[in-house]
């Protein structure tokens, strides 16, 4: 995948397949077996970022979807909005400067990677209003203050989790972030 | 099938958005065959043909995008992948050579002789039991090619062919299937599957079969006989502003380019 990412080669098909072969990759030894043992996966992104990156950059709306239908269903998916200029401060003030294809400089819309940023990220914001109602993303006002962010997140997340029973001897374990 | 040249290019399923198929004066050409049946053998023979011949020609095979030929590789050497990524590995290494390659060698008009096409993971797919569905979608970006030439082969020809060339390998075999731990079971029960798609396929897609257990030179005779065919009827469609009898697709392929059956 870096090989690939540096020597800028990668056209918007190949860009989505190696993403979707990391993906796969997760979910044999990272998803699918601590959900087989009855325990929490908590995934930072998932395949709707796939959906709203790839078919921004050019990949057809139904084969990316059919490309992912390995993937099961998650049981809450949550969507953390913010318009687009908030999150170009957010990056912008974390680090000197955009990543390549984060600004999607590949799709070429502009020469000045904060231009090409907005206008990436615009097109994939308008695709993920779109995702929130297909596929029922659950909608978090990311503008807000990380409390009261976290509070509705875990109003959410404790209704899914009405009736849910750990398994056995959890919690002494080593969890970590899928 | 062979009226590709003539209509124009086709997208096998939803094809790429962002590229359009206008302008590819060329002609795309596959050899499909199971392990060992010779294709490579027969493409190689088939290129100084061409040229002899006054044609451009491009090889392209599986596997060998620069971009990720050695990560396949790699990947296969450490017998880590399920077929999910396996799939998807050989669909970005075909996809690189489909937007670098293939396409751009199409569109300077030069005859691409691909040595395995998208049916070989159809084909591997259904015996390493993958969704059959998803590995068609999977591959909806390539282009339908003009002509597909099969080698067919039976199990009890290919064994001592294989043998006596390199030997069976670990993936050949299918060893990956754990079907057994005797390689040469393995070997027989795998291609036995594989050719039993492939066949399958043939009829699906209307290949034009070749009986490959004839030796070299009458299949290469047989090959470059359905070439100069296909050419010759690609070459009177462009010379001819499509006269309405040839721009209309026949139900029917002609007898000469209907799949041999044994």
């Amino acid at each position: 995948m870096k090989r690939g990412k540096k020597k800028d080669l990668l056209t918007p098909t190949t860009f989505s397949l190696l993403h979707a072969v990391d993906f796969a990759d997760r979910l044999t030894y990272q998803i699918i077996p601590p959900l087989k043992a009855g325990m929490i996966v908590l995934a930072d992104r998932y395949v709707y970022t796939a959906f709203g990156r790839d078919v921004a950059r050019g990949v057809h709306p139904a084969w990316v979807r059919a490309l992912y239908s390995f993937a099961p269903r998650p049981d809450l998916a949550l969507y953390f909005r913010v318009p687009i200029e908030v999150s170009l401060d957010r990056l912008l003030s974390g680090r000197a400067k955009l990543k390549y294809h984060e600004a999607g400089m590949d799709v070429g819309l502009a020469s000045n990677p904060v231009d090409s940023f907005r206008l990436f990220q615009s097109r994939v914001l308008d695709i993920y209003d779109r995702l929130t109602d297909e596929y029922d993303l659950r909608v978090v006002d990311a503008t807000g203050d990380i409390p009261s962010q976290q509070k509705l997140v875990r109003r959410l997340v404790k209704e899914m989790l009405r009736g849910y029973e750990a398994p056995p001897a959890l919690g002494n374990g080593n969890g970590g972030r899928r | 099938m062979a009226a590709g040249g003539r209509r124009g290019k086709t997208w096998y399923g939803h094809g790429l958005p962002y590229l359009k198929l206008r302008n590819l004066p060329g002609h795309l050409i596959v050899i499909e065959g199971t392990d060992g049946v010779g294709r490579s053998t027969q493409t190689e023979l088939l290129q100084p043909w061409l040229e002899l011949e006054g044609h451009a020609v491009s090889p392209t095979g599986w596997t060998r995008s620069p971009l990720l030929a050695e990560t396949i590789n790699e990947a296969k050497a450490g017998h880590e992948l399920n077929v999910t990524t396996l799939s998807l590995l050989y669909a970005a290494d075909f996809a690189d050579r489909l937007e670098h390659q293939i396409i751009p060698a199409l569109r300077s008009g030069f005859i691409v002789i691909a040595d395995r096409y998208i049916y070989t993971a159809f084909a591997r797919n259904v015996v390493m039991g993958a969704d059959p569905a998803w590995t068609r979608e999977l591959f909806g970006f390539a282009l339908v090619p003009d002509l597909v030439l099969y080698l067919e082969i039976d199990i009890d020809h290919l064994v001592p062919r294989v043998l006596e060339g390199k030997g069976m390998d670990y993936w050949e075999s299918g060893m990956h299937l754990a079907l057994g731990t005797d390689i040469f079971d393995s070997f027989q029960r795998y291609q036995r599957r594989l050719i039993e798609e492939y066949n399958a396929l043939a009829r699906e897609f209307e290949f034009i079969t070749v009986d490959a257990r004839r030796p070299i030179d009458e299949i290469q005779a047989v090959l470059r006989g359905h070439i100069t065919e296909y050419l010759a009827g690609a070459g009177r469609a462009a010379a001819g502003a499509r006269p309405p009898h040839v721009a209309r697709v026949p139900e029917v392929p002609p007898a000469s380019l209907r799949a041999r059956r044994r």
